[in-house]
């Protein structure tokens, strides 16, 4: 048991800090030189480490960063709440890590079978549930963070936070929902071994429409994917649905009243949140490990060469739809202009929510006519 | 009583009255150099000319005196002409620097220029040049070559000053301005000179380079330094006084001040101002709050149960309207209490302006006080014997080392001033005051007459009036009057005391009133004529 | 008061949705993104230190204080500058000169950058060609508020020689 823990640890330990701590330290750095490059600047290039190039600029960037954040001075504002203030930013950063705990990295042994997948720390059947338990405490961070601060920018874009998360976790449930009646499970490595084609009762069968179109959830949920879309780039609080932090209106909303390593976390957290989100739409709508193409039988095949070749192939496969969907987010956030107030309430009420409902009544309806 | 047609409007006007008199009555301007209502006429400057059909060259307006049937003619194209050649005349030699003249923006000349004549200089030699910086007396300096020869500055020491100073020396272009052999141009009033000099020749030490003209903001006021109360401007920039300047009052000073009032403004910058308000707090002064130092002197004042034990130091320096206030404190919370009236010691009179009793109204401050029913005693007969509690006002008072000592032996000692003096030193509570500058009210000279005081710079916002303590300490005593503007106090100022009753604070403007007189006169009796708008060296 | 009704454009069925608008828009983001990743074409930044625009030969710049051909300074303190400043940041301390024509120079001559808006009203008041905005030269950071109080004596470092005639026309 011991053992199960520890080598859970280490695997976590290993995601987190080769993966997703690394890929969330770049991003905020390529988020600036994106942008950049996207409004015809050039971004940061002057922390030179070694020699005037551009790669030299960029890592002493990435560490230029994190010394001027450590080197600031913390500071809690007067009449805060001090002991929540600097608990916030661990709520909201804790959550997002969590999360990781149930995403596969990589296929392990069929379903059904013996062993254990080695990508993946838990194996849960309410896999799917375990991610929504853990985002939604993920507000409880914003949200206090907020109130401690005793700032009325803060508490407003408290407040934006707590609405606006509540409102969008309901589409980004229902547009699951789908997913589960098609593929048949909650569990996260099921949902992609069934999207992969692979059929607990007649094995690896019917793996393509047409024979090249893999059933992704993309291509039987198109308008669930989009709804996703758009419900979780506004659960990671991006532009344009950013109005939690919109700076031209309260600062920079819940965390205005952050320094130092506070304002870090509280940032590094919203990139996680990004590579959580995009992790958990590449699992349910692009298939997640799976390369179209590459027989899945592989990574199951006898020989051990073939096999960890194809397994690792896959796991390189999942990383790179991982980043694919994280630059698009990057891309949506620097291409569209903010919501009003009232337009994203309106749109996540009276359009994704029935759109929403809508695609599961639809979905159940194709089902019931098609089994 | 001549009737003449100045520019087809008919006028009918005293036997004597001149030309210019009777055109400025129907609103018709006259440009002038020389004329100036408070001297003699010398009709050198000939800038006022204007055609009559009584003579058959162009007639000095300024001196010639109406005829009936005259008809006059300002405008006349012949009388354009003779302007523009007058101007060009006396600019001959002009160095016309204005940018480094100190007269610039208020320049007689300059306006006249740019009104008749504005155009270049025809000159094709080099002009004559005269000495530019020439020291006449301690307080002023002669730019020969922007002179005019007007002689109005000759006149004015002879026939106001009545001291022969100046004269004109040397003939043609090469006439100068000089001061007699031996002697200087220190009278006590030489300070108008440079008022009355219509360009920039004469300027004032204190105030020449200081600033340029137009960047100050004036405020009427009235000259604190002797009891005549002569009518001044302050003019000031970046909230600080740079000079005072007499402005016309037919009932007080004519269009003069003395020397001693003009320049007593610096005295006000050298002394060291005190703006924190201090109070005993456990046992130490510190500077406290405005509020919490009047409650520590109400609570001081109040400490003592038997009235007559409290002394008062009254101030001539009150407004009337600070006066009233002050009485009002002392005819109820402090009834009873030993009442003196400090103020500055005599100092030197003449029969032009000044006064001995250097303290600005100690006639309004007796007729209130009087009316209030206060027994008032002069500072000399201080006597602290027995007197537990002190509340001093005002800082110029004529207190010797044993005077102050005497005061020090009181223990509970109130200081209400605007300065660092040793009253303050030894004030156990300390409210500071506002200086004459800073306040809105009215003085009543020695002859009773009101004049209006406005405020010519901000004060700290610490600083308030004695009136202001006076009532505030009231209040707090259980007295309650309260007013917001020093206007209301003087309509009840008006209300009480006698010798002010019909007055008001727009009845005030702009010559003031004199005391028992109830209703001004429509018209000041001996007011020779409005003063020109375009000359504010002579209003 | 007269009404203009705009009508606006009707939207069709795919663009009330969002996704054709967003995807044109994500398009374009997209294409500049990577025509500046290959090519940089686009890039308007220029590389500040380094990469110096030319200015034009009317720029307002930092300012300075003209010399006579004595060295001394042209400056007769008469303080039309500063009543011409629209920002009141020029401030001037005038003082008795020793020469009994110059009458008058600047004993000290302040000028606080922070609140000068660069208009030139000043070198356009000055009748001695005394102060000029020809320096081609920003204002420089600095530490502390006081150092952008430039003194009389920074002006004049700049300063060069004027042979205008003084106060215009003189005979
Ligand atoms: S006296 Fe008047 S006209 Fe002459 S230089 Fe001075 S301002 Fe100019
Ligand atoms: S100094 Fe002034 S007042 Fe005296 S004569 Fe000359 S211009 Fe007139
Ligand atoms: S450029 Fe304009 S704002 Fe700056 S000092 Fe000159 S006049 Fe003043
Ligand atoms: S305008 Fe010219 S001469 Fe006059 S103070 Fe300014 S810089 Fe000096
Ligand atoms: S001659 Fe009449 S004003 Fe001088």
């Amino acid at each position: 048991m011991l053992m199960v823990i520890l080598a859970a640890l280490l695997k976590f330990a290993a995601i987190v800090l080769g993966f997703v701590m690394v890929l969330a330290t770049l991003l905020t750095l390529i988020e600036r030189k994106q942008s950049a490059l996207m409004q015809n600047r050039t971004g940061p290039n002057r922390a030179f480490v070694f020699g005037k190039n551009p790669l030299s600029a960029f890592v002493g960037q990435l560490i230029a960063d994190p010394v001027k954040v450590l080197l600031k001075e913390t500071f809690d504002p007067p009449h805060a709440d001090t002991w929540l203030h600097r608990l916030a930013p661990g709520l909201a950063f804790i959550p997002a890590l969590l999360m990781w705990v149930v995403i596969p990295f990589g296929p392990g042994p069929v379903p059904g079978a013996e062993g254990d997948n080695f990508f993946l720390m838990a194996d849960l059947d309410a896999g799917v549930l375990v991610v929504f338990a853990i985002a939604s405490l993920s507000v409880y961070g914003s949200t206090l963070g907020a109130w401690a601060s005793r700032s009325a920018f803060s508490l407003l874009g408290g407040l934006r936070t707590a609405a606006q998360m509540v409102s969008y976790e309901v589409t980004l449930g229902l547009n699951l929902v789908g997913i589960f009646m098609i593929y048949g499970s909650l569990n996260l490595n099921d949902i992609i071994w069934a999207q992969a084609g692979y059929d607990a009762a007649t094995g690896f069968q019917n793996a393509y429409f047409l024979g090249f179109i893999p059933k992704w959830g993309i291509i039987t949920q198109p308008f669930a994917f989009i709804f996703f879309l758009a419900a979780s780039i506004a659960e990671t609080k991006r532009a344009p649905f950013d109005l939690p932090e919109a700076e031209s209106e309260l600062a920079a909303g819940y965390f205005t009243e952050y320094s130092s390593m506070g304002f870090a976390v509280f940032s590094l957290g919203e990139f996680i949140g990004i590579v959580v989100v995009a992790a958990l739409g590449a699992t349910m709508f692009l298939g997640g490990w799976h390369i179209p193409g590459l027989p899945i039988e592989l990574t199951a095949a006898g020989q051990p060469v073939i096999a960890s070749l194809a397994t690792w192939l896959s796991v390189a496969a999942f990383l790179f739809k991982v980043v694919l969907l994280v630059l698009l987010q990057m891309t949506i956030r620097w291409t569209l202009p903010r919501f009003r107030y009232d337009q994203l309430m309106h749109l996540g009420w009276v359009y994704l929510l029935p759109l929403s409902l809508a695609n599961v009544a639809i979905t159940a309806f194709v089902l019931f006519l098609t089994r | 009583m001549p009737t003449l047609k100045i520019d087809g409007r008919e006028v009918t006007v005293e036997r004597g009255t001149t030309i210019l008199d009777a055109a400025r009555k129907v609103g018709i301007d006259i440009p002038t150099f020389c004329y100036h209502p408070g001297l003699t006429k010398p009709a050198n400057c000939r800038m006022c000319l204007v055609d009559t059909n009584k003579a058959p060259k162009p007639t000095p307006a300024c001196y010639a005196e109406c005829m009936d049937d005259m008809e006059v003619s300002t405008q006349s194209p012949e009388i354009v002409k003779t302007r523009k050649a007058v101007l060009e005349f006396i600019l001959l030699n002009h160095p016309v620097d204005c940018p480094i003249c100190d007269q610039a923006g208020e320049c007689v000349l300059q306006d006249h220029y740019f009104k008749y004549s504005a155009t270049p200089s025809r000159l094709a030699h080099k002009k004559v040049h005269k000495p530019k910086v020439k020291r006449l007396g301690p307080d002023v300096v002669l730019d020969a070559e922007r002179c005019i020869l007007c002689t109005r500055c000759i006149r004015f020491c002879d026939e106001v000053a009545k001291e022969t100073q100046l004269e004109i020396v040397n003939r043609g272009e090469h006439s100068e301005i000089t001061t007699f052999p031996g002697k200087q141009l220190d009278n006590p009033y030489a300070g108008n000179t440079v008022d009355i000099c219509p360009v920039g020749a004469l300027t004032s030490v204190d105030f020449r380079f200081r600033t340029r003209v137009w960047m100050l903001q004036s405020s009427d006021g009235v000259c604190p330094e002797c009891s005549r109360g002569c009518k001044t401007r302050t003019d000031v920039f970046e909230n600080v006084p740079r000079r005072t300047k007499p402005l016309h009052n037919p009932r007080v000073n004519d269009w003069w001040m003395c020397d001693e009032g003009r320049l007593a403004y610096r005295d006000y910058q050298a002394l060291p101002r005190m703006e924190g308000p201090a109070a005993q707090v456990e046992g130490k002064r510190r500077v406290v709050t405005n509020v919490e130092a009047i409650e520590a002197a109400a609570l001081e004042l109040g400490a003592v149960a038997q009235r007559q034990k409290i002394g008062v130091v009254a101030t001539p320096w009150f407004t009337n309207e600070d006066a009233w206030l002050v009485a009002e404190l002392l005819r109820g919370p402090l009834a009873g209490a030993r009442i003196y009236l400090g103020g500055r010691a005599d100092g030197t009179a003449d029969e032009i302006l000044r006064m001995a009793d250097k303290n600005p109204n100690r006639a309004g401050v007796e007729a209130i006080f009087e009316a209030a029913g206060l027994k008032a005693a002069p500072l000399s007969a201080l006597d602290t014997a027995g007197l537990e509690a002190l509340l001093v006002f005002g800082d110029q008072h004529a207190l010797d080392e044993a005077g102050l000592e005497k005061l020090e032996r009181v223990p509970r000692r109130v200081v209400v001033s605007a300065f660092q003096t040793p009253l303050w030193k030894m004030a156990t509570t300390f409210l500071p005051a506002r200086t004459h500058f800073e306040k809105v009210g009215t003085f009543t000279n020695f002859e009773g007459m009101v004049q209006r005081l406005e405020q010519a710079v901000n004060a700290a916002a610490s600083c308030k009036s004695y009136g202001y303590y006076a009532m505030k300490l009231a209040e707090l005593m259980g007295h309650t009057i309260s007013f917001v503007r020093p206007e209301d106090v003087f309509a009840e100022v008006a209300r009480t005391v006698p010798g002010f009753a019909g007055m008001t604070w727009q009845g005030l403007a702009p010559y003031g009133m004199k005391l028992g007189e109830g209703v001004a006169p429509a018209e000041p009796p001996t007011l020779p004529q409005a003063a020109p708008p375009a000359a504010p060296t002579e209003a | 008061m007269a009404t203009v009704t705009v009508r606006r454009r009707e939207l069709d069925f795919w663009e009330k949705t969002y996704v054709k608008e967003v995807g044109r828009g994500l398009a374009i983001t997209f294409r500049q993104l990577t025509k500046n990743l290959l090519t940089r074409e686009d890039v308007a930044t220029r590389e500040y230190p380094e990469v110096r625009r030319k200015y034009p030969e009317r720029f307002r710049g930092r300012h300075r204080l003209m010399r006579r051909e004595d060295g001394t300074v042209r400056c007769v303190a008469c303080m039309l500058c500063s009543t011409a400043c629209p920002a009141n940041c020029i401030h001037i301390v005038a003082g008795e000169h020793d020469d009994d024509r110059v009458e008058k120079y600047p004993v000290s001559f302040e000028i606080d950058l922070l609140v000068c808006i660069y208009c030139g009203f000043c070198e356009e008041a000055c009748p001695c060609d005394a102060i000029r905005m020809d320096s081609g030269k920003h204002p420089l950071p600095s530490f502390t508020r006081d150092m952008q109080r430039i003194r009389k004596h920074q002006l004049l470092e700049e300063g060069g020689l004027s042979v205008a005639e003084q106060g215009g026309r003189s005979k």
